[in-house]
């Protein structure tokens, strides 16, 4: 294997770095460029006529040193972990039904999970906002049948919670879907006589097997949830703002342009430190097991 | 051997990128210092059709019937963007889009009139000018446009409070009612800076546009009391109000009557009253973009919309009042019900209008709205 | 042999079910309310075609449609180029450095708030004197989207043996084969559903449209959103419908392509699946 190894290897190099290059290119060019920017930016000023300004000034962040933003932060972080969490319990089992007992119709389920996606997310959530209301759909059925006198569901923690599950689950259950369909499900029925438990088989079998995909589901949930900004907007109550929404006032109704820049930035660290403690983590337990 | 040079090489690519984008991107339209502002105003085209009309609006702001009619007379094409505040709108024209016709609220038509973005519309040039510009109307001096020039008023409206007469009954006519007890939890507020500052600064009895530290440390510190009451921030007005999650809303006049008359089930469970310490009054108009490429076809859509019949049409879609004279009677007719929600010209008049501020001063505003939001 | 059970893992098929009834609801009363003879969003008195002839008569909704599907399909297609071909690169790249530097460059776009990515844009098309345009609507999706693409790819890269591949080139493929016969296949299953992803994305995103947008017509979601802040007209229900509509339908064409076309393909994938397509 070895001696033929060589040549072809280096053939490989250079088709990998064509393939390569021009995505590469790409995103330099549109997206590290409008990075760099909104990194200048952060040093920036607002002139007298509301309009934003390359400077070098620090005041951004050191404006950012506020209790306020930290506790936006942290309520973020836990939201959108929430979403996570909830995502990963959705995901699993819908995945896996469709995966072992599709059958014929696995293709035809996997598109019933899509097609709503497709149906505008605003659209949606606003259905929601109809269904949920405290005379709306929903708590009207419960009252007539004499379930509850009525939930408030709407304007909560949980609501925007249980908002962002539903806007971005399918990113969980795609992958892990992709990555159980490939799997031998024999193995699982043998791990399941081997380790006589389906919660531990999930763990010792199912998990370590999907890692890759559970991985990226993580990362495609975690990371738009953490800066979403739409779901507190139209769900959520008077303190369930987000780090999103504070960010996206500077720009708008706020005007400032660079402090919303200066924000990102520290947003973006912050979030680049969680995903490298995230990835060490999961490296390790991956050797180790 | 390869696997080190490539990243090198990307790297000075990006390096390169970096270094061009920062020193191309002062010229850029967008960032610039402080700019000259007394730029000599571009002047009004004449009322003919050169072409399709770009139009920039709010959603759902004009009666799609009267639009399509304006298509079928003229036959043009009417195509539409819109955007969701006067801050978007604001950042689309500053990038160099080019609109023919756009709807600012009063004092962005100071602040595009200021930089030089607007040309000028002769009232001359319009057929029916004198629906709005008629001797004596307060339209030919605005405070937004002096010797309106490079305006045409669009609507009037009003802020106060909507609430549920069957769920609260100790109401007070004050914006106190705001952190009524029995509608704890049911509270919402418009989630807007300028309103919501505003609305606060009205009960203090300070100037709805205040700037002041001291009087803004208050406005917080008022605004954060409100959130035991509060159940969120919303400008859905309508629909909190009719699904029942609102009992007492910060509501805007016209959505008021447009809930009333169109959506409410029961429109006897609501009311609406405009505060006693003042409520701010707003207005916003019709404005051209100097480097619009059909202004001819926006005089023509403006003339149109200034004729009586269509600007009822709108009411009846809209419920704000068009300042069309002979159309108004029709908007008395519509707020027989809710005289509370009723506004006269003359009401523009009075101090409760939000002016145009300096970008400090929109700073220190914004960190106060930032604070209680968050907090 | 695998297809006999002791017990259907009861749990899983009810977890199932409740999110199909949780992920349908909203669903079911964007179309129910589309017939609505009232304004009401909350209850449904009579059917009524009313909100559909609003839509038909109003040319612009009609028109973002067109635009929506348009910025859709083609930043699909190029982002599913671009992001195949990265996550192959990442996967294959000997050097380390490039694979993490790299790697953290393409999920930068994920962890950019998306207002910042849009207002960045804006500042970058019109800092080089590019107008704003349904083109530069199309450029900021792609980049956008690539990211997602080559996350999905690479998780299903990760763990295709080389083997088989190498297996492939010395019965005689070329490269080119290799990757055409043995490779991509595989990746079907990835590929296809990262573009029905991104597909999704781009069609509904509202933010960085609105950001790019010129003044050709405003894709539906930057619309739908404009209006969404202050309550919207029940027509909007008949929009989600015809949204959904029409979706299904590329959906289900999707679907039944491969079932047209693909039948050589499917034996390769026993190969490498062990599953018939």
């Amino acid at each position: 294997m070895a001696v033929s190894a060589q040549p072809r290897s280096a053939q490989r190099t250079s088709l990998w770095g064509w393939l390569l290059a021009v995505p590469s290119g790409w995103m330099a060019a549109f997206f590290v460029s409008s990075i760099v920017i909104v990194v200048l930016l952060s040093f920036g000023r607002t002139t007298n006529d509301g309009f934003p300004a390359f400077a070098t000034s620090t005041a951004n962040y050191r404006a950012l040193w506020n209790e306020v933003y930290l506790e936006l932060f942290v309520r973020s972080f836990l939201y959108a972990l929430a979403a996570v969490v909830i995502s990963v319990l959705i995901a699993y089992p819908v995945a896996y039904t469709i995966a072992r007992h599709g059958g014929r119709y696995k293709n035809a389920l996997v598109a019933a999970i899509v097609v709503p996606f497709f149906a505008s997310y605003l659209i949606r959530m606003y259905a929601w906002k109809a269904l949920l209301s405290d005379d709306g759909a929903v708590n009207s059925g419960l009252r007539s049948s004499g379930l509850s006198d009525g939930v408030t569901f709407l304007n909560t923690p949980w609501a925007v919670i249980g908002g962002l599950v539903y806007g971005y689950v399918v990113f969980m259950i795609l992958p892990i879907y992709a990555s159980l369909e490939r799997l031998d499900l024999s193995l699982i029925e043998a791990g399941k006589d081997l380790y006589h438990g389906p919660v531990r088989t999930f763990f010792s079998v199912t998990v370590p097997a999907t890692r890759p995909a559970l991985f990226g589901g993580v990362l495609l949930v975690f990371l738009p949830a953490f800066g979403d900004f739409v779901t507190a907007q139209l769900l959520g109550g008077a303190s369930t703002y987000m780090i999103g929404n504070l960010v996206q006032q500077q720009f708008m109704e706020g005007q400032n342009w660079p402090l919303g820049s200066a924000m990102t930035v520290a947003l973006m660290v912050a979030l680049a430190v969680l995903m490298v403690v995230y990835l060490r983590a999961t490296s390790t337990q991956a050797r180790e097991s | 051997m390869t696997g080190v040079v490539r990243p090198s090489r990307r790297s000075l690519l990006t390096g390169g990128m970096a270094l061009g984008a920062s020193l191309a991107l002062p010229g850029c339209a967008y960032i610039r210092d402080d700019a000259p502002t007394d730029a000599p105003l571009p002047p009004s085209a004449k009322a003919e059709i050169d072409g399709d009309l770009i139009y920039f609006n709010w959603a759902d702001y004009l009666a799609p019937k009267v639009v399509k009619g304006f298509q079928e007379e003229y036959g043009v094409k009417v195509i539409e963007s819109n955007f969701d505040s006067m801050e978007g709108m604001y950042a689309k024209l500053a990038a160099g889009n080019q609109y023919d016709i756009v709807f600012p609220i009063a004092k962005w038509v100071v602040k595009l009139r200021r930089e030089g973005k607007l040309r000028a519309i002769d009232p001359a040039q319009l057929q029916n000018a004198e629906q709005v510009f008629y001797p004596g109307s307060y339209f030919n001096e605005p405070w937004y446009d002096a010797g309106s020039q490079v305006s045409v008023p669009f609507t009037v409206y009003k802020t106060g409070i909507g609430w549920r007469t069957d769920k609260v009954s100790s109401m007070t006519g004050s914006w106190d009612d705001l952190w009524n007890d029995e509608a704890r939890g049911h509270v919402f507020t418009l989630d807007d800076q300028d309103e919501a500052l505003a609305m606060a600064a009205l009960l203090l009895g300070y100037d709805v546009n205040t700037a002041k530290a001291s009087e803004l440390e208050e406005i917080k510190k008022l605004l954060i009391s409100q959130k035991e009451y509060l159940r969120a921030y919303s400008s859905d007005d309508i629909n909190n109000l009719v699904g029942g999650d609102a009992w007492v809303h910060h509501m805007w006049s016209g959505d008021f009557l447009y809930m009333k008359d169109g959506v409410a089930e029961d429109p006897t469970k609501f009311d609406f009253q405009a505060p006693s310490e003042g409520v701010p009054i707003n207005s916003d108009a019709y404005a051209i973009p100097a480097n619009a490429q059909h202004p001819g076809t926006a005089m023509v859509f403006i003339d149109y919309l200034l004729r009586p019949e269509n600007a009822i049409k709108n009411m009846g879609y809209l419920y704000y009042p068009f300042p069309v004279r002979d159309a108004l009677p029709a908007f008395a007719e519509l707020t027989a019900d809710a005289p509370a929600c009723n506004v006269e010209i003359s009401d523009l008049e009075n101090e409760n209008v939000f002016r145009l501020l300096g970008a400090d001063e929109v700073q220190r505003r914004a960190a106060v709205w930032t604070e209680v939001k968050a907090s | 042999m695998p297809r006999k059970l002791e017990r259907k893992p009861r749990i899983a098929v009810v977890v199932t079910a409740v999110f199909f009834v949780w992920l349908y609801l909203p669903i079911v009363a964007v179309v129910l309310f589309s017939f609505n003879d009232k304004k009401s969003l909350s209850s449904f008195s009579g059917f009524s075609l009313m909100w559909y002839d609003d839509l038909v008569h109003n040319g612009a909704l009609l028109d973002s449609l067109m635009a929506s599907v348009k910025i859709a399909t083609i930043a699909t297609l190029v982002s599913l180029v671009l992001g195949t071909m990265l996550a192959l690169g990442l996967d294959r790249v000997r050097s380390r450095k490039t694979q993490v530097t790299l790697g953290a460059v393409t999920l930068l776009p994920l962890v950019t708030p998306e207002i910042v990515t849009g207002v960045a844009a804006l500042l970058l098309f019109t800092g080089i004197g590019l107008k704003l345009s349904m083109t530069t609507v199309i450029l900021a999706e792609i980049t956008f989207s690539i990211a997602y693409v080559t996350v999905i790819v690479r998780g299903r890269l990760l763990g295709v043996a080389h083997e088989v591949e190498e297996a492939a080139r010395d019965l005689g493929c070329t490269h080119f084969q290799a990757l055409r016969l043995v490779l991509l296949p595989t990746l079907a299953p990835a590929l296809v559903g990262a573009g029905l992803l991104v597909f999704a994305l781009v069609f509904d995103d509202f933010v960085l449209a609105f950001f790019t947008t010129g003044v050709d017509p405003q894709p539906l979601p930057v619309r739908v959103y404009s209006s969404i802040r202050f309550g919207v007209s029940p027509a909007i229900n008949a929009i989600g419908t015809l949204m959904l509509l029409a979706s299904a339908l590329l959906i289900v064409t999707a679907l039944l392509l491969p079932r047209l076309f693909g039948r050589g393909s499917s034996s390769l994938d026993l190969i490498t699946t062990g599953e018939p397509l």
